[in-house]
């Protein structure tokens, strides 16, 4: 346990480490970017705030990946479910209104209904036809990207505006805001301590985490693997989904291009990072908004580009999950060479 | 005759304490063919893939034609000479013969290009010069398992290796396609190469080889000219002394039949029969022992039964119900399955040891849960890990270490306490104390009986004949997918069994 | 009339260019068995150090050098994280193209001070190929002559990379990596070695792709100019198995439709044309999946 934190921690500090060489090299502070870039996400209230807003979608779609990945199911479409998701409760938003106290539930819904669809056409698909998910959540991504443009440029495009968007949706839709913190982020806790009951505590759950690492042996103890499966496909895809409503109901109120952004890969990348564990999530979730907040009052201040963010999201990912897999296997070696001696 | 290969001294060890070869030494000489024979266990694989490079040794030396030799990898072993075919033949289905034959030693001409016109005239001399009878450009894919065999060879032939090791060969060959792989083998010998081959067929023994060594248990039990051999008296070697297992079972009367399998039938995806007419029951209170060679049939059986595999035909009943197309679970309310595949079928190695102990029990019974199935209870799941772990004297930590942190004996006592602890009558056994130390198995046997006290029925499946005689009332005997024989264990004895295992009738015949 | 088909062909033709270039490079890493997902990065690093060359050196010669070098860096990254520290393939593809999409717009800032795009006349971009006789010719000649000087370089991929993988020594034994990788092993060929080789040529070819973006189609760099390209060559790939000509051929249906799209936007809207090499990847697997199904109906299997 203790050895699986020092790996992430390692990683992490490599990762940083790395980025502090790309800034001297580039003839900046290192010390008084990092400085900041906590000060600029972490340093007040409002910013707090503003990055536990920015985090949502982060960690409901990490959350998506993380009980797929956990479970057997490859499912990697929360970019496209996160649209789909999106996009339901954009219409429904603007085709229905109800008092808030209705209204925003519905909404919710809806948008886990978008996301569950489409992540359903996937688990269905590999039901029936045995087409592996892999690839039909990928395409499918695709497929929503090109559809929901569509959809914000013709049938819900919102007259005479200079770029494919939609109307706003109802204010009885929008999630409310206590000052600047949202209630969005209730939402996502409130989501997040479900899941964590669900995969740690049901009997689904159990079978889920054990189907997810011996399929075989899940079997043969009369585990319906089938079933999980698809309910699995149906849950992450109902989180994506919800990741998607929230971003319209808590952000610009409409669906706008590249509404998405890159929450969903994040999210994904999360996932990858927490290896499965649910809290984790949360956590690597927090912090890399934190990391994307605060690339922001970096640039401000000292002056290097937020970019850098990116470069070192994607070091981290890639340092901590290769060194887990290096370490483990390090670790293995070492023991099995203890044991040889032991017996020679 | 010159002796090419000397092995002396040969020790291995796999952790933790399973000692595969045990000061083992012996010698092939040049132009002969050499069969090494010796039940499931006695090192046999393990010797020849020391021999090969695929495994090191932990002690001992090999000389090749007098020379110190050690291969780190099959590349250098085929460099000097030996190569050897697997019984899973590792060829490119997709490919042609000879494209497989050329594969790592292509002939080129300018720029990589690939001189297809010379490496099929390469290989088609090479065919002619061994009279193996192939086309070059068929299929592999296309090609019956012994014509794929044969290209093994020829790919081994192609680089001119004098030592050839076939690792049961006759093994994935009908009865009919022997005798030509047999002339095969001759007409090499006969050429002056070098033929070592691993078998458990001592009728194949006898005809093909000139001299044939024994292990057992790790050990080299001996070697002799096959013209002075008989098939009693190597299975006799094969399996120890003759002794009458004490028997450690009480008088038991057998009740009602529990487990009942009628008329079953499976054949693989290669059309392959695997399981032909297998009939047989088991009553409560009795322990029905399965004798038999490994793969001949007994995985096929185990699977079906758990419903991993789907038969052709056939009916297995449990407490005279139907369940041979049941869902898993409900199969689980019958059957308790304690297997030997630890680390696929019987545990979740990277779980933690509750989280294995109360599989299929979260589901069938509600001591467990909480809110009509839905939520575990994990403080009952723990309970039980206490329980378990004081009825079948598991030496761990506690229910939230990891389950590979048990040494193998523990990890098999655990799945044992898991499966006996589900309310089924019928438990189904699958080598239960493979890979276990002396007190483990023990132990496991004292469980074993306890069972059969309780009027529990089982079905023992084992490749260990002490372990058989000791506990089954009677025993089956399984050869090539069949039911060969139905003895009483008090009537019959070790030679009796072992030639069943090997011939598949009795001696008499 | 003429003219507007001749204007298709000669737009599906650049258009299916990148396309199929750096479909070309996952051919190869296909027939490895190597589960290459990272080409979008690939092509996208190509573009952006194609930029980079051509500025510095005003030439597009050196432009392209440069996509190539960068391509192969990232492909040496790849092949560090995948093949050295056996990392699951798929991470690593998909770690790879967040850091190329990361690290060209970081650098973009840094070496080029703008955001969005980089756009200067100081950018050499590669030049058109006049064939002098074959132009003249009526309609043949105007779609045969004219085009980037990439656009024919790519036609000598096609050929080169099936000559590769079906005539040479070095293509039987990446196809056997990707049958079978301890058969090659045990015949004495590291399998790895072929892995990584497929790699790097992949990385060449992205690279090509990737200056034909930014120095041929226009002329300047933009953020995440790959814009999905990698993705439907990844398609492409998927779809035909990986066979070269099947895709060349898909890749002129998919730069097809993309001047199709372009001409059909009266009819139907756009984004529905987008989805097609998806949808149609979709299809594949589906036949793909129905013909291995039926396959072990038959053997009992449960």
């Amino acid at each position: 346990m203790k050895r699986k934190i020092l790996i992430n921690v390692v990683g992490i500090l490599l990762a940083f480490l790395i980025g502090a060489l790309v800034m001297v090299f580039q003839g900046k502070n290192p010390l008084e970017a990092y400085y900041q870039l906590f000060a600029y996400s972490l340093g007040s209230p409002t910013k707090i705030a503003y990055t536990l807003n920015k985090s949502v979608p982060l960690i409901l779609t990490g959350l998506s990946a993380t009980v797929a990945f956990a479970s057997g199911p490859v499912n990697l479409g929360q970019p496209g479910q996160l649209l789909m998701g999106a996009l339901f409760a954009t219409i429904g938003g603007l085709y229905i209104d109800l008092p808030q106290g209705l209204m925003i539930p519905l909404l919710l819904l809806l948008a886990m209904l978008g996301g569950a669809l489409w992540s359903g056409i996937a688990a269905l698909c590999k039901h029936f036809f045995n087409m592996s998910e892999f690839i039909t959540t990928l395409m499918l991504n695709m497929i929503a990207d090109s559809f929901t443009l569509w959809a914000i440029s013709y049938p819900f495009f919102e007259k005479n505006a200079n770029h494919p968007q939609t109307p706003l949706i109802t204010k009885n839709g929008w999630m409310p805001e206590w000052g600047s913190f949202g209630s969005n982020v209730v939402v996502m806790l409130l989501a997040f301590i479900i899941i964590w009951f669900i995969v740690n505590r049901t009997t689904s759950g159990y079978e889920w985490r054990i189907s997810g690492q011996n399929s075989l042996f899940s079997r043969l103890g009369g585990v319906n693997v089938k079933k999980n499966y698809l309910a699995v496909m149906l849950l992450t895809g109902a989180l994506a989904g919800l990741a998607g409503g929230l971003v319209i109901m808590s952000g610009p109120h409409r669906f706008i291009k590249d509404i998405g952004g890159n929450y969903a890969w994040d999210g994904i990348m999360i996932a990858m990072v927490a290896n499965s564990g649910v809290f984790l999530t949360l956590i690597f979730g927090l912090f890399f908004s934190i990391l994307q907040t605060g690339a922001l009052g970096m640039e401000l201040q000292v002056e290097v580009p937020r970019e850098l963010i990116k470069v070192l999201q994607a070091i981290i990912v890639l340092i901590v999950v290769a060194g887990r897999g290096y370490f483990e296997g390090l670790f293995a070696r070492m023991e099995a060479r203890r044991k040889m001696k032991g017996r020679a | 005759m010159v002796d090419i290969i000397e092995m002396k001294g040969i020790f291995k060890i796999f952790p933790p304490n399973l000692v595969a070869l045990d000061d083992v030494s012996l010698s092939f000489r040049e132009g002969e063919i050499h069969a090494i024979v010796g039940e499931n266990g006695a090192g046999k694989s393990t010797l020849m893939k020391i021999l090969y490079g695929m495994q090191p040794a932990d002690k001992g030396e090999i000389l090749l034609r007098g020379k110190k030799i050690k291969f780190n990898d099959p590349g250098e072993a085929i460099t000097a000479g030996i190569g050897m075919v697997h019984q899973e033949i590792l060829l490119i289905p997709e490919y042609t013969v000879w494209e497989n034959v050329v594969l790592g030693k292509e002939p080129v001409k300018y720029l990589d290009h690939l001189d297809m016109k010379t490496a099929r005239a390469q290989v088609k001399a090479k065919i002619e010069e061994f009279h193996l009878n192939l086309d070059p450009d068929s299929k592999v894919a296309d090609l019956s398992v012994a014509a794929r065999q044969k290209v093994e060879i020829l790919k081994l032939l192609f680089r001119n290796v004098s030592v050839l090791i076939m690792d049961e060969p006759t093994s994935v060959l009908t009865p009919q396609e022997v005798p030509q792989l047999f002339g095969e083998l001759k007409r090499l010998r006969d050429n002056g190469h070098t033929i070592m081959f691993i078998s458990h067929h001592l009728d194949e023994v006898l005809e093909l080889s000139d001299r044939v060594t024994v292990l057992r248990k790790g050990r080299m039990a001996g070697t002799l000219d096959t013209k002075n051999a008989t098939k009693t008296g190597l299975a006799q070697m094969m399996v120890g002394r003759e002794v009458i297992f004490e028997s450690i079972r009480d008088e038991h009367d057998p009740g009602e039949v529990l487990f009942e399998i009628t008329d079953l039938n499976y054949t693989d995806s290669n059309k392959k029969p695997r399981l032909q007419n297998i009939n047989l029951k088991v009553k409560s209170g009795e322990i029905v022992g399965v004798a038999g060679v490994e793969g001949n049939g007994q995985l096929e059986l185990v699977n079906v039964i758990m419903g991993l595999l789907k038969p052709q035909s056939g009916v297995i009943r449990a407490q005279g119900v139907d369940i041979t197309t049941l869902p898993i679970l409900e199969k689980r309310k019958r059957i308790a399955f304690v297997t030997q595949d630890r680390a696929n079928m019987g545990a979740c190695v990277p779980a933690k040891i509750t989280e294995n102990v109360i599989m299929t029990h979260h589901r069938l019974n509600r001591r467990f849960t909480n809110f009509n199935g839905r939520v575990l209870n994990y403080h009952q799941a723990e309970k039980f890990t206490g329980e378990v772990q004081d009825m079948f004297d598991v030496q761990m930590t506690s229910g939230q270490a990891p389950f590979k942190s048990l040494s193998g004996g523990n990890q098999q006592k655990v799945i044992l306490g898991r499966e006996l602890m589900l309310e089924a009558p019928f438990i189904l056994l699958d080598q239960p104390t493979r890979g276990l130390d002396v007190g483990s198995i023990e132990y496991v046997h004292k469980k074993i009986l306890a069972m059969r006290a309780q009027d529990r029925g089982m079905l023992l499946i084992s490749a260990d004949l002490e372990e058989l005689f000791r506990l089954s009332d009677h025993l089956l005997v399984m050869h090539r997918g069949r039911i060969v024989a139905d003895l009483l264990t008090e009537k019959t004895s070790v030679t009796e069994v072992g030639y069943f295992m090997l011939e598949g009738k009795s001696y008499e015949a | 009339m003429m003219k507007i088909i001749i204007g298709l062909i000669n737009g599906m033709l650049a258009s299916a260019t990148p396309i199929l270039l750096s479909a070309l490079g996952g051919s190869l890493t296909f027939y490895a068995g190597i589960f290459n997902i990272a080409m979008e990065g690939m092509m996208l690093g190509g573009a952006f150090f194609a930029v980079l060359g051509s500025y510095y050196f005003h030439s597009w010669v050196i432009g392209i050098l440069f996509a190539i070098l960068g391509s192969i860096l990232m492909a040496l990254i790849f092949i560090l994280f995948a093949v050295v520290l056996k990392m699951d393939e798929f991470i690593t593809g998909i770690g790879l193209n967040l850091l190329a999409l990361g690290s060209t717009t970081y650098m973009l800032r840094q070496i080029f001070n703008v955001k969005g795009m980089f756009a200067s006349t100081e950018i050499v971009s590669i030049p058109k190929v006049d064939i002098p006789l074959i132009r003249n010719i009526p309609i043949v000649g105007e779609i045969l002559s004219g085009h980037n000087l990439v656009v024919y370089l790519t036609a000598l991929a096609v050929l080169v990379v099936y000559y590769l993988v079906f005539k040479t020594r070095f293509g039987l034994r990446l196809r056997a990596a990707g049958y079978n990788r301890t058969c090659l092993d045990t015949s004495g060929v590291s399998a790895n070695r072929v892995r990584v080789i497929s790699l790097i040529i992949c990385g060449v070819l992205c690279g090509l792709a990737g200056s034909f973006l930014s120095l041929g189609v226009v002329t300047g760099f933009t953020e995440g100019m790959s814009a999905g390209k990698g993705w439907i060559s990844l398609a492409a790939v998927i779809l035909v198995s990986g066979s070269p000509t099947g895709i060349a051929l898909i890749s002129l249906l998919f730069g097809f439709t993309d001047g199709l799209g372009l001409f059909m936007q009266q009819s139907m809207p756009p984004q529905f044309t987008e989805m097609v090499p998806y949808v149609a990847t979709l299809i594949a697997l589906f036949v793909y999946s129905i013909r291995l199904k039926k396959k072990s109906l038959s053997t009992g299997v449960l």
